[in-house]
């Protein structure tokens, strides 16, 4: 798997976003390269199409913004978890589990008639 | 790694912010991932181009962040601004509680002005702007003239009010109304409930109508019990006796029993069955007179005993109302009815009538106008007082606002420090006069939950002081959308117009100064003087607000004086008229005779009359008499210049209301039936017909009888106070035509009039107790006819006095402050040897020049405001020098006394008192 298509589902995406920024505040490429490194894969569709989610979940509560300076001393913009995001990310994680397991178990399955 | 917590760095929002960050962001983004690529070995052009590669759609990622983030931005503005407001309403709350006194001072005088307001514009609501509450008010139109409800004319046709005929024509021939409806007073009812004779209550007099049978669907009114009258309940004279009730009448009188349709009642001794009850909502079609019962027009013959008005041409008497059919214009209709109405009249005229009529049209055309409105009788006699009475509670509020400022003031002198401080920390002056302001909003508001219960009250109370009766004038005053709308406005207003300055003043603070504890100093700081200036201008403002209402009340009650007692060319004062109807009675016209003549027997001798004597119209009655004469040796230049009144009056008939004969002689017994036709002319008819000529002897022809001249006499007011006398001549009531049905005994006594009623009513129900009878003074009828002057007097009398305690509190605000500001230097001066009366006049003198500077304001805004009522003055000159003065003088008396207090004050000051004083 060279390609991480994160097309898949916006609600992925934001999920692998939240899970970037448990550890603490970071800034957007810094979030980009963490989950490249932690899925082992180059984002298909454009790194970019990170900056929508990220500002998407700010509006919405799950993520704070601050400017801060980054580790050469540039001016960046550093996202933290809020505290309803890191339930968000709980929940999603969760939610995120089962789907999986359930989706596998139906491609695991060996006769046309349901378990 | 990013473990650690970034510096932060502040930054501002905004608009232009949010597309900075967005692309300082992106760019960010850009130049990390080229540092890596060129750091992986790849040269700088190559690596910024993959590195843009990589980012994928920078333009839509652009704009959508920017999207995202402006969106944001709005929410929280939003958020901000809701909780700046709420937190303001919190804290203004709070301080308000921690002054009760002052809290409760300021919402009351608020709740003055704002209830004054809103009561009075719930009178010109209810009287000018609210439409009837039915379905599609605004399609529909009045014809005639929607104030005379209640008149009739015997005699040629005319365009204010239409016979039945005209009606028909005018519903048959018409193509731009869907329907039209007719609608007619029938006189006094006498109703009677229970049937059998033994068991009959005593007959009560409801407010009827006289209407078609499609009144209720052109208004499209159903019933709320039973039914309303159908297409069915036109049969002819006489054969429709059925009767809908108001609901209103219904829950009073009927105790809201269903059973009562189906049920006869006695009308005027017609047995009518009871159909059905109409809405709760609706009330009529006259606004300021709810009707209680509708009776079919049909049934006018029977009710009013043989007089059928039905087929008649000759008898005026019906308003009509119509529905403008859909795809019609007014203005369409208003030409289509004009025509056939006036087609309608002149098919049934020849000669001397045609030409009359014609005449008549050029200055009386057909009224047809906008009926959304009903009809009233009272909206244009109140129009314009109500338009003066809303000026004055405009001057109210103005000088209540006023009045708050000013308490406000001293309030933000006492809080400047919690300003100052605030302002230290760095608190923006908008958002403290936000905070301020919010607190006049929240005072407002207070005060006009209360102000809405005064406006509901006052209004009612204003109805009845204008009603000539003891019942107020039933106006719907239940406030609507618009009159809460109204109070709405107005209380924000105030709030903006007495806290602004307040506020601006509490935030216009020398950091500095106001901080060091207030040294010594005798002149009292810079920041005090500004605040004893503002509270001066408040109260000259005052000062001159209050002038403009007293020399209103001024010249409304001198004018009221004059109309009181202004000589009406007979004996006013000594007057008692009562006003027989024989309608129901059944007398035919000799009986009439003999029985006015006994009338006025039994009149004589009741203790204390000096005269009595009779006539038709008789005098402030209501009812008046015209016609058109030819008088030998005049040739009159233009129709309207045969115009005169008259009226028939009974043997010695001046010599009994005490008017003055110039000349010739007054009726007698001889001026009987068989007698030689006389007449007696006032002196404006004189002067008309016989200028330069002697009157005596000359020949009158009306109505095809020739009348001769032997007497004149001074001009007599007979129905309204303020009208320029008219040509008038009086015959006598045996030759003028069969004895009217109605007359009306003109009783002079010797006493006070008003204690002759009772006895009057005893002495002369004792002849017949089945004559309909009202006994009153002339002074009252004569109060009567200047209702809308009375209401106008009482209520500015009320405002004036209110507008001067205001005033007075505001002169002893501002004076006790300024003289407790003073202390120190009123010790100094005492220290240094004043006498202690000086330093009172001292004190004095400043409060009544507050009062110079408003009068020198107010005096040519006084003349140039009074003019508005002119119209309403009688015998008073808007500019009268008395009201003014007198308006100077109470201005001036009540400073006094407002700073009497402080003044004294000032005297009593020790020197060691001014010491400790700071």
């Amino acid at each position: 798997m060279d390609n991480l298509d994160v097309s898949l589902t916006r609600g992925t995406l934001d999920l692998l976003i939240l899970k970037a920024l448990s550890w603490g505040p970071r800034h957007g490429y810094d979030v980009v390269e963490w989950i490249e490194h932690a899925t082992g894969a180059a984002m298909t569709i454009g790194e970019g199409t990170l900056y929508p989610a990220l500002h998407r979940l700010e509006r919405a509560g799950f993520v704070a913004a601050e400017w801060g300076l980054s580790d050469n001393n540039r001016q960046a913009k550093f996202y933290q978890l809020s505290t309803t995001g890191r339930r968000r990310l709980r929940q999603g994680t969760t939610s995120w589990y089962a789907f999986v397991e359930a989706a596998g178990r139906a491609l695991r399955a060996v006769s046309p008639e349901a378990a | 790694m990013p473990m650690k917590r970034p510096h932060r760095v502040f930054r501002l929002g905004g608009r232009r912010q949010v597309e900075r960050d967005v692309d300082q962001e992106i760019s960010f983004h850009i130049q990390a991932r080229t540092q890596k690529l060129i750091d992986a070995g790849c040269t700088p052009v190559e690596a910024r181009q993959r590195a843009l590669a990589q980012f994928g759609d920078l333009p839509g990622v652009r704009s959508e962040c920017l999207t995202l983030d402006h969106q944001r931005e709005r929410a929280m503005q939003w958020s901000e601004l809701a909780g700046h407001v709420a937190a303001d309403a919190r804290q203004a709350w709070r301080s308000l509680t921690r002054q009760p006194g002052f809290t409760l001072a300021v919402i009351l005088i608020l709740a003055i002005g704002i209830g004054a307001n809103t009561a009075i514009f719930t009178l010109i609501d209810g009287f000018l702007l609210r439409t009837l509450p039915v379905p599609h008010a605004e399609q529909l139109v009045t014809i005639g003239d929607p104030a005379a409800v209640d008149d009739s004319w015997n005699g040629s046709a005319q365009t204010d009010y239409v016979s039945y005929p005209v009606y028909t024509d005018i519903r048959t021939g018409n193509r731009t109304l869907s329907d039209v409806y007719a609608t007619g007073s029938p006189g006094d009812l006498d109703v009677v409930f229970g049937g059998s004779a033994a068991a009959a209550s005593a007959p009560e007099h409801p407010r009827g109508r006289l209407v078609s049978e499609n009144y209720f669907s052109v208004l499209q009114v159903g019933a709320a019990a039973g039914r309303v009258f159908s297409t069915a309940d036109n049969h002819g004279p006489g054969s429709d006796p059925v009767a809908v009730v108001s609901y209103g009448y219904w829950q009073r009188r009927l105790a809201g029993d269903r059973a009562v349709v189906g049920r006869s009642i006695d009308v005027n001794g017609v047995p009518i069955t009871i159909i059905g009850v109409a809405p709760r909502w609706f009330s009529g079609d006259i606004v300021g007179e709810g009707t209680d019962i509708w009776l079919p027009i049909m049934m006018q013959p029977a009710l009013a005993r043989g007089v059928n008005r039905v087929d008649q041409r000759s008898t005026s008497w019906l308003l009509m109302m119509g529905r403008v059919a859909p795809g019609s214009a007014l203005a369409r209709a208003r030409s289509e009815i004009a025509t056939i109405e006036v087609e309608s009249i002149r098919s049934h005229l020849t000669g001397d009538h045609l030409a009359r009529f014609d005449e008549g049209l050029k200055t009386d055309p057909v009224r047809v106008e906008p009926g959304a409105r009903g009809f009233s009788p009272y909206r244009s006699t109140f129009a314009p007082a109500l338009t003066v009475l809303m000026a004055a509670v405009a001057l109210i509020v103005l000088i209540v606002c006023a009045n708050v400022a000013n308490l406000m003031l001293s309030r933000a002198v006492a809080r400047a420090r919690e300003m100052t401080v605030r302002m230290t920390l760095g608190a923006r002056r908008l958002r403290l006069i936000q905070q301020l302001l919010t607190e006049s909003v929240v005072l407002a508001v207070l005060a006009a939950i209360p102000g809405l219960f005064a406006a509901f009250w006052g209004s009612r109370l204003l109805l009845t002081a204008a009603a000539s009766g003891p019942d107020p004038i039933p106006l719907d005053v239940r406030p609507d959308l618009r009159v809460l709308a109204f109070t709405a406005i107005v209380t924000l207003l105030s709030a903006m117009l007495f806290g602004l300055l307040p506020a601006l003043h509490a935030t216009r603070i020398e950091l500095a100064g106001a901080l060091r504890t207030s040294g010594r100093n005798l002149a009292g700081g810079r920041h005090r003087l500004g605040r004893f200036a503002v509270g001066k201008v408040l109260v000259a403002a005052q000062c001159a607000f209050s002038m403009l209402l007293l020399v209103g009340t001024g010249l409304l009650l001198r004018s009221m004086q004059r109309i009181r007692t202004a000589d009406l060319g007979f004996d006013r004062d000594r007057m008692v008229l009562v006003d027989v109807s024989t309608a129901r009675s059944g007398y035919d016209s000799s009986r009439r005779e003999v029985l006015v003549r006994e009338l006025a027997d039994r009149a004589r001798h009741v203790p204390g009359v000096a005269a009595v004597s009779y006539a038709e119209d008789g005098t402030f009655s209501g009812g008046r008499s015209g016609g058109h004469v030819t008088v030998a040796g005049y040739t009159a230049p233009a129709d309207s210049d045969r115009q005169v009144m008259w009226d028939a009056v009974g043997p010695d008939y001046f010599h009994a209301i005490g008017a003055h004969l110039l000349r010739g002689r007054d009726f007698d017994e001889r001026d009987s039936k068989t007698g030689a036709k006389v007449t007696v002319i006032n002196e404006t008819m004189t002067r008309r017909y016989f200028a330069g000529r002697d009157p005596i002897g000359g020949l009158v022809t009306y109505d095809s009888s020739t009348y001769t001249v032997i007497g004149e006499v001074r001009d007599i007011q007979e129905y309204d106070v303020r009208a320029k006398p008219e040509r008038e001549m009086y015959l006598s009531i045996f030759q003028a035509g069969p004895v009217p049905k109605g007359f009306i005994l003109q009783v002079r006594v010797s006493g006070d009039p008003r204690r002759a009623v009772a006895p009057l009513r005893t002495a002369l129900l004792a002849a017949d107790p089945t004559l309909a009878m009202d006994v009153q003074t002339l002074n009252n009828l004569v109060r009567d006819s200047v209702a809308e002057d009375r209401l106008l007097v009482q209520v500015t009398t009320f405002f004036g006095l209110v507008a001067l305690l205001l005033t007075a509190i505001g002169l002893y605000g501002v004076t006790a402050y300024t003289t407790r500001q003073r202390t120190a230097e009123f010790g100094l001066r005492l220290a240094l040897g004043a006498e202690p009366t000086s330093l009172t006049r001292l004190v004095l003198r400043e409060a009544v020049a507050l009062v110079a500077i408003g009068v020198v304001v107010g005096l040519p805004c006084g003349l140039a405001a009074t003019r508005l009522l002119q119209h309403q003055l009688f015998g008073v000159a808007a500019a009268d020098p008395e009201s003014f003065g007198v308006a100077i003088m109470v201005l001036i008396g009540t400073a006094l006394v407002a700073s009497y207090l402080p003044a004294r004050r000032a005297m009593r000051v020790t020197p060691v008192e001014a010491l400790r004083s700071d």
